[in-house]
């Protein structure tokens, strides 16, 4: 026992201690929150656009061809890998540019989860009983006003579970930042592990962090929705 | 009642919606005056609805014109949204905006789309919820109401709009029969005032209590209409005839 916990805390020492490599989990902890808090930001903006957009289009037959681009983009981006996509923003389209690879990562994820809040979003601003519509026109209110004041509040207050796990499902993608040399989360734990030859302790590490983020943040995706279900309002 | 008195008039409105083989408006002709308290009566699919919708293009027309105030407003070219303002709509399902407390849904119109300020929209909102009896409802929120509540806030709501027209879908019908009552005192009160309305509904006593004039209408079209004491106890055509002795 004592020769194996021992082992156990030289191991710890080896990957955490020595050379401060605590800190490269640290700064890539650090890392991947800014790419997901960026990039759900960018996604959330281009997500509510698409998908006005999009209802738009179901509701009144106009913008015919601005949905016909928003359907394309939700086709290409949710039938491809976001690793995939990040390879293509970043040698593809930014190659010949210098540009911050932080700015890489938030758009590529941002416009990766763009897709998926845009469907999220449609579905809300589609669930909300068309009489709410009408009283708003009946009024006098023009269609963008209807949206704006009536439609997208409620639609908004419907989604925000469903916008909280995608955020949960979006800081768990950022993972595979590293192939464009972002040291992330991830990466960090790499980083150690080709230092020490140790796979499974910085690894483990890696991962127990992922879970206690994404626990905490389930539990406050979870009383969002208690909360939004027991009010009034 | 002379034709510079009349405030809507409808010329041959057809509505044929999409899929459906029969139109649902089949050439409906009216002239509705100002102060008038017109009521639509039916059988369930004859068109009232569709009727009622088509007057403020909720429903766009396939046929005829409806002038407003002098105004065409099924033509492309009239800005709808300006005429809505004077043409106050209540729903069968009230459809109150939920996520706004019951002073929020009375005044967001007003303010953003007549320019008023919060204190004057407000005032206005509640000397009407006075009248209603329900100021001391302005800070709940819609699903807090009874239905009879909500369906009076509904009637505040447009008349917050201060409309030339209140037009009424079925006020009644998806209220507990308790709660019936406040909601045609309501009603009632605003004919009293000599409130332009379009009624329709199957309170056949109270059409026959308020209306100045009543319509019956099947299969899309105008079959009858008289005066409330003529329309009930005189029905000249057999369809009406048959209608009143179902539901009377
Ligand atoms: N949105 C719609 N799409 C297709 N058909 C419709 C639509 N709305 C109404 N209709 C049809 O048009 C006809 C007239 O309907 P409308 O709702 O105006 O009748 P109504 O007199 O109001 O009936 P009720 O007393 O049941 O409310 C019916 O045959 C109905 O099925
Ligand atoms: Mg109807």
């Amino acid at each position: 026992m004592t020769e194996w916990f021992s082992e156990f805390a030289d191991r710890f020492y080896r990957n955490f201690i020595k050379e401060d490599r605590w800190q490269y989990i640290t700064d890539g902890l650090l890392v991947t929150i800014q790419i997901t808090v960026f990039a759900v930001i960018l996604g959330v903006v281009i997500g509510f656009l698409v998908a006005i957009i999009r209802s738009t289009h179901d509701k009144t037959g106009k913008l015919k061809i601005a949905n016909v681009i928003c359907r394309l983009y939700l086709t290409v981006i949710r039938g491809t890998p976001v690793v995939v996509q990040l390879l293509i923003i970043y040698y593809g389209i930014f190659a010949s540019v210098t540009i911050d690879k932080m700015i890489v990562a938030v758009i590529a994820f941002g416009i990766n989860s763009g897709a998926y809040v845009a469907e999220i979003v449609r579905s809300g601003i589609m669930s909300i009983d068309k009489g709410q519509f009408e009283a708003g026109r009946s009024l006098g209110f023009n269609y963008a006003q209807t949206m704006i004041y009536i439609i997208i509040p409620q639609a908004f207050k419907n989604v925000l579970p469903a916008l909280g796990n995608e955020l949960i499902v979006l800081l768990k993608e950022t993972s595979v930042s590293g192939y464009i040399a972002m040291e992330d989360l991830t990466k960090g734990g790499d980083i150690i592990r080709s230092r020490t030859y140790d796979a499974m302790m910085p690894l483990l590490a890696v991962a127990a962090i992922y879970l206690t983020v994404v626990i905490i943040l389930e539990f406050l995706v979870g009383k969002l929705e208690r909360r939004l279900r027991n009010s009034d309002h | 009642m002379t034709t510079d008195n009349v405030l809507i008039s409808v010329k041959d409105l057809k509505k044929k919606f999409d899929g459906m083989e029969n139109h649902a408006l089949n050439g409906v002709s009216i002239d509705i005056h100002h102060g008038e308290v017109v009521f639509v009566v039916g059988p369930s699919g004859s068109g009232k609805s569709t009727f009622l919708r088509c007057l403020n293009l909720l429903e766009e027309p396939t046929g005829g014109t409806i002038l407003f105030e002098g105004v065409d407003i099924t033509d492309p070219k009239t800005d709808i949204n300006i005429h809505r303002r004077k043409m106050g709509m209540v729903f069968q399902q009230f459809n109150l905006f939920p996520h706004m407390n019951i002073m929020k849904n009375l005044t967001i119109a007003p303010m953003k789309l007549l320019g008023k300020s919060k204190d004057e929209a407000e005032k206005t909102a509640m000397e009407l919820l006075e009248r209603v009896g329900l100021a001391n409802r302005a800070d709940a929120y819609p699903n807090q109401l009874s239905g009879g509540q909500k369906q009076r806030i509904a009637i505040v709501r447009a008349l917050c709009m201060k409309p030339d027209v209140m037009l009424f879908d079925e006020p009644t019908s998806a209220l507990d029969p308790e709660m019936v009552g406040e909601v045609l005192n309501v009603m009632r009160e605003l004919a009293e005032e000599n409130m332009t309305m379009v009624v329709v509904t199957h309170e056949m006593a109270f059409a026959k209590e308020v209306a100045s004039r009543v319509i019956f209408m099947d299969n899309g079209s105008i079959v009858e209409e008289n005066s409330p004491e003529e329309f009930f106890s005189n029905p000249k055509s057999e369809r009406l005839k048959s209608f009143l002795s179902k539901v009377i």
